[in-house]
C-alpha cells in the first residue's frame, strides 16, 4: 500500500516531467536543437502564473491561459530573434545561446523576486479522493486531468490531423518541405513557441504544488533530459513514458532508500542509461548524420 | 591487396548492396561507375568501416577487416576522400595534411607536453614532409590558407594530398572531379595516374564523368541498384550493352 | 621565447598593486587556468560540456582535504588536484568510447557535474557539507604563502608552466587531432586517428588544468564551499571562453583577465549577475562569436592560432 501510494504521487510528479520532456522533444525534433535553456522557460511559466494570480489577482485559469500564451510568444521571439540569427556561426553557438537566455530569464526572475522561496496558496481546494486506503490529492487530480487532456490533444494533432502530417514531413526533411512550399523559418518559430508553451503548462501545474525559486529551471532541465534519455532521445511517446517512470522511480527511491537520493535519481538515470543502453529503454536508435 | 567477396549491406531492411565482389591491385586504378544510388559510396563506407556489412567478407592482404572501426582500417593503410568534402575547414592546408600524417609523427606525450628537442624535431620533420607533398602535388601556394576559404577544386586537391600523405597502399577517391574546371580535370587525371604509376598505390575511384574515367582508369566496374553489373577494361565497358542499358535506360 | 615576455612583464605587477588589486590579479591567474582548460573541450574539441565547475571543485576539494585532513603542504597537493581533475574529466566523458557524442555527451557531463556537486554537499564528514572546509595556511617549498604577493609569484609560475604546456600540446599532433574532431569527426577517423580516445583525452587534459586551478583557488580564497562550484559559477566559465574566443589559447587569457573582476560588482543586486552574463553571452554570440581574440587577430595576424610548430 505504501508502495502504491508512493507510485501514485510519483505519477503526478512524473506527469509534469513527461510534459517538460515532451516540450523539449518538440523543439529538438522540429529544429534539431537541444534547448539547454528549456528548464528556465518552465520556471518562467510558473513565475508568470504566480505574478498574475497572486499579485495581479487574476483567477487561476485566466492567469494560466495568459501565462501559456505569453510563453508561446517568448519562445517564438527567442527563435526568430536569437537562434535564427546565428545560423552562420559555429554549431556550438546554438547551445550556448540557449544557455545564455536561460540565465537571462533566471536573472530576471531573481531580480523581480529577491532571494526568498515562495509558496503559492493552493488553488485547487476541493477535497481529495479516497480509493480504499489510497489518497489522491486534488492537486494530483488536476495534474492528471490537465496532462492527460493535453497529451491526447497533442498526439491527436500530430498524428491524426493534416497540420500534423505537415509537421511530421518537416521533421523528416526540411529541404523536401521547403521544396513543396512550406515556410521552414515560420515553422521553426512556431515549434519553438509550442515547445515553450507546453513547458509553461508544466510550470503552471507546478506552481501550486511546489516552492518557487528562480533556480527551479536547472533541475527541470535535468529531469526533462533524464525522461527523454529513458524513452529514447527524440521520441515523443518515449519522453512521456520516460517522465512517468522517472517520477515513480524518484518517489520509490525516496521512500525506500533515502530522501537525499531523490535529487540525484535523474542524474543517475542519465548516466546509467547512456552508459548501458544509449538508445533508451525502448530501443529507438539514436539518429546520427553520416 | 583488397578483396571483397559477396559483400551485402542493408539499411533498415533495404538492400543497399547485394553480393558484391571486387578487388583492387597495387599500381592499378579501378573506377566504380553507375547512376546515383547504385551503392558506390556505400561500398566505400563498407570497406572503410563506416557502415557494417550484413554478409560477405572484406580482406586486406589476406586478413579480414570487416567489423573493424574506421580508424583501425585507416591504420592498416586504407585512406579515402569524402564525396561531400572531408576537410577540416578551420585548419590550413598544411595543418590538414599534417593531420593525415598523424600516425607517422613519432613524438611521445611527455615530449610534446614539455616541448623536448625530440618531439620538436619529429614535428619539424612532419611539417617539412607536408610542405614537400603540397609542393609535389602543385599546391604549395595554398599551404598556409584556411581551407574553408578555398575553391571547391582546391579543396578536392588538398583532400587528396591529405589522404596520400601517409603513403597508403590503398586509396579510395569519392568523386574527386566534382566542381573542377576542365584544365584542372586534366591535372587530376595526371595526379591519379601518378599516384598509381609512380607511388604504386591501388586506387578505387568513384566518378560520373565518363571521359575522366576512360582517361584515368585501368579497369571499370559498373554498378546499378546495389549490384555490380559489369566489369572490364574501359574500352570493353564502353561497348557493353548492359552498361548502355543502365545508363541510357535511366536517361 | 616571445611567449615568456608576458609573464616576465606581469612579474612587475606587485610593484604597483595594493593588496586588493593584487588579490584580483591572483584570481585572474586562477581563472586563466579555468578558461584555458575549459577551452580545450569547448573551443578546441567543440564539445559542449557542463562539468567544468565540478572539475574546478574537485581540484579545490582535493587540495583542501589533503591539506586539512592529511596535513600535506600546498606544493605537494597541486599535482594530486590536477590528477583528480583529470580523473573526473575522464569519467565525465568516458561514454564517448561507447559512441556517445555531441548533445548526449553534453547531457552526461551535466549529470556528472551535478552528481559531483551533490557529493560535496552530502559528504559532510570529509567535505564539511554546505559549511565547507577551511584551507590551512599554505606553503610552497618552505615559503609561507601568507601574502598576496607571495601567492602571486607562485601562481604566476604555475600558470606559465601550464599554459606553455597547453600551447605545446595544441601545436602538436594531439592538438590537431582534437581540433580535427571538432571540424569533422568522420574524416578524422579516416586518418587513423582514434577519435573516441582523443575526446576522452581532451576532457582529461582539461580536467587536469582546471583541477590545478581549483587547488590555487582553494589556497587563494581560504575556504572551499559547494556553492562556489554551482551554476552561478558555470556561466562565468562559459563567458570567459566565449568572450575570449572559442578555441583560442590567447583568447582564454584575455577572457579571464577581462571578466574576473566583474562578479564583485553584482553581488549586492540579486539577479544582476545572471542577467549581465546571460546578456553578455547573447551579445557576443550575435555580434562577435569568435570573441576578443578574433578582434585582436585583425590587428595582429600573428595571433591566429596555429596547430603546428616548425621551430
Amino acid at each position: 500500500m505504501f508502495a502504491l501510494q508512493l507510485a501514485l504521487s510519483g505519477l503526478a510528479q512524473g506527469a509534469i516531467y513527461a510534459l517538460v520532456a515532451l516540450s523539449m522533444c518538440v523543439v529538438y525534433r522540429a529544429t534539431t536543437i537541444v534547448n539547454f535553456g528549456h528548464g528556465d522557460l518552465v520556471m518562467a511559466g510558473a513565475f508568470v502564473v504566480y505574478l498574475l494570480a497572486v499579485l495581479a489577482g487574476l483567477p487561476f485559469l485566466a492567469a494560466a491561459t495568459l501565462a501559456v500564451v505569453l510563453l508561446f510568444i517568448l519562445g517564438l521571439l527567442i527563435e526568430i530573434g536569437l537562434i535564427e540569427r546565428i545560423k552562420a556561426g559555429p554549431h556550438i553557438g546554438f547551445a550556448l545561446m540557449c544557455i545564455a537566455f536561460g540565465y537571462l530569464l533566471r536573472g530576471i526572475a531573481r531580480a523581480v523576486w529577491g532571494r526568498e522561496v515562495l509558496p503559492m496558496p493552493s488553488v485547487f481546494n476541493f477535497p481529495p479522493v479516497f480509493l480504499g486506503e489510497l489518497v489522491i490529492t486534488a492537486d494530483a487530480l488536476v495534474i492528471f486531468a490537465a496532462v492527460g487532456l493535453l497529451l491526447a490533444a497533442f498526439f491527436a494533432v500530430f498524428y491524426r490531423s493534416s497540420a500534423g502530417r505537415v509537421m511530421q514531413a518537416l521533421c523528416q526533411s526540411e529541404r523536401g518541405a521547403a521544396l513543396v512550399g512550406i515556410n521552414v523559418r515560420a515553422f521553426h518559430g512556431v515549434m519553438w513557441g509550442v515547445g515553450a508553451a507546453l513547458g509553461a503548462v508544466g510550470g503552471v501545474l507546478l506552481a501550486p504544488i511546489t516552492l518557487l525559486h528562480p533556480g527551479l529551471g536547472a533541475s527541470f532541465l535535468i529531469k526533462g533530459f533524464a525522461a527523454m534519455t529513458l524513452g529514447g532521445f527524440g521520441s515523443f511517446g518515449g519522453a512521456v513514458l520516460g517522465g512517468l517512470i522517472l517520477g515513480v522511480a524518484e518517489q520509490l527511491v525516496g521512500g525506500y532508500v533515502s530522501t537525499k537520493l531523490i535529487d540525484i535519481t535523474a542524474y543517475l538515470v542519465i548516466i546509467l542509461v547512456l552508459a548501458l543502453r544509449p538508445n533508451g529503454l525502448f530501443g529507438r536508435a539514436i539518429a546520427e548524420k553520416v | 591487396m583488397l578483396e571483397l567477396k559477396d559483400v551485402s549491406v542493408s539499411f533498415a531492411g533495404l538492400q543497399a548492396l547485394s553480393q558484391v565482389s571486387l578487388s583492387a591491385r597495387a599500381g592499378e586504378v579501378r573506377a566504380l561507375i553507375g547512376p546515383n544510388g547504385a551503392g558506390k559510396t556505400t561500398l566505400f563506407n563498407a570497406i572503410t568501416g563506416y557502415v557494417p556489412i550484413a554478409s560477405g567478407a572484406i580482406m586486406l592482404n589476406g586478413a579480414p577487416i570487416q567489423g573493424l572501426s574506421p580508424h583501425e582500417i585507416a591504420a592498416l593503410g586504407v585512406r579515402r576522400t569524402f564525396q561531400n568534402g572531408g576537410l577540416f575547414g578551420e585548419l590550413t592546408a598544411l595543418e590538414n595534411v599534417l593531420a593525415g600524417l598523424h600516425s607517422r609523427i613519432d613524438a611521445s606525450f611527455a615530449g610534446i607536453l614539455f616541448g623536448t628537442r625530440a618531439a620538436r624535431d619529429a614535428e619539424r620533420a612532419a611539417v617539412a614532409r607536408a610542405r614537400e607533398l603540397l609542393r609535389t602535388l602543385g599546391v604549395a601556394h595554398l599551404a598556409d590558407q584556411p581551407v574553408k576559404s578555398m575553391s571547391g577544386g582546391q579543396q578536392r586537391t588538398i583532400e587528396i594530398v591529405r589522404a596520400v600523405a601517409a603513403e597508403p597502399p590503398l586509396l579510395l577517391l569519392d568523386e574527386p572531379a566534382v566542381g573542377l574546371a576542365p584544365p584542372l580535370r586534366a591535372q587530376l587525371v595526371e595526379l591519379i595516374r601518378r599516384l598509381a604509376g609512380q607511388m604504386g598505390i591501388a586506387v578505387l575511384l568513384i566518378e560520373h564523368a565518363v571521359d575522366l574515367v576512360m582517361a584515368a582508369a585501368d579497369a571499370v566496374a559498373v554498378f546499378n541498384g546495389g549490384i555490380k553489373i559489369a566489369e572490364g577494361t574501359p574500352a570493353a565497358i564502353r561497348a557493353d550493352p548492359a552498361v548502355l542499358e543502365a545508363y541510357l535506360g535511366h536517361g | 621565447m616571445r611567449f615568456y615576455l608576458i609573464p616576465l612583464a606581469a612579474a612587475a605587477i606587485p610593484l604597483v598593486a595594493n593588496p586588493y588589486t593584487q588579490f584580483m590579479v591572483n584570481l585572474m591567474l586562477v581563472y586563466i587556468l579555468v578558461a584555458v582548460g575549459f577551452n580545450l573541450v569547448l573551443g578546441n574539441l567543440g564539445q559542449l560540456a557542463f562539468a567544468n565547475t565540478a572539475l574546478f571543485g574537485i581540484g579545490a576539494y582535493t587540495a583542501a582535504m589533503l591539506m586539512a585532513h592529511a596535513g600535506w603542504p600546498f606544493w605537494l597537493v597541486i599535482l594530486p588536484a590536477g590528477l583528480a581533475g583529470a580523473a573526473a574529466g575522464f569519467l565525465a566523458s568516458v561514454t564517448a568510447l561507447r559512441g556517445i557524442r555531441v548533445y548526449y555527451l553534453a547531457i552526461v557531463t551535466l549529470a556528472f557535474g551535478e552528481l559531483l556537486r551533490w557529493s560535496y554537499i552530502h559528504g559532510e564528514r570529509v567535505t564539511g557539507g554546505t559549511d565547507g572546509l577551511a584551507v590551512p595556511r599554505a606553503d610552497f617549498f618552505g615559503i609561507a604563502l601568507d601574502s598576496e604577493t607571495a601567492r602571486f609569484y607562485v601562481f604566476l609560475l604555475i600558470v606559465t608552466v601550464l599554459v606553455k604546456a597547453v600551447s605545446n600540446l595544441l601545436r602538436s599532433r594531439i592538438g590537431r587531432a582534437i581540433v580535427a574532431i571538432r571540424d569533422n569527426e568522420l574524416a578524422t577517423a579516416s586518418l587513423a586517428i582514434p577519435t573516441g580516445r582523443y575526446i576522452v583525452l581532451a576532457f582529461a587534459l582539461s580536467g587536469f588544468v582546471v583541477g590545478i586551478a581549483g587547488s590555487l583557488f582553494a589556497v587563494l580564497i581560504g575556504r572551499v564551499i559547494p556553492e562556489s562550484f554551482g551554476l552561478i559559477e558555470l556561466i562565468l566559465h562559459f563567458a570567459m571562453v566565449l568572450v575570449g574566443g572559442l578555441g583560442s589559447l590567447f583568447g582564454s587569457v584575455l577572457g579571464a583577465v577581462a571578466l574576473t573582476a566583474l562578479p564583485e560588482f553584482f553581488r549586492r543586486f540579486p539577479g544582476m549577475y545572471e542577467m549581465f552574463f546571460g546578456a553578455l553571452l547573447i551579445v557576443f554570440l550575435l555580434a562577435q562569436p569568435r570573441g576578443l581574440a578574433a578582434l585582436a587577430a585583425r590587428w595582429w595576424p600573428q595571433l591566429r592560432d596555429r596547430y603546428y610548430r616548425d621551430r
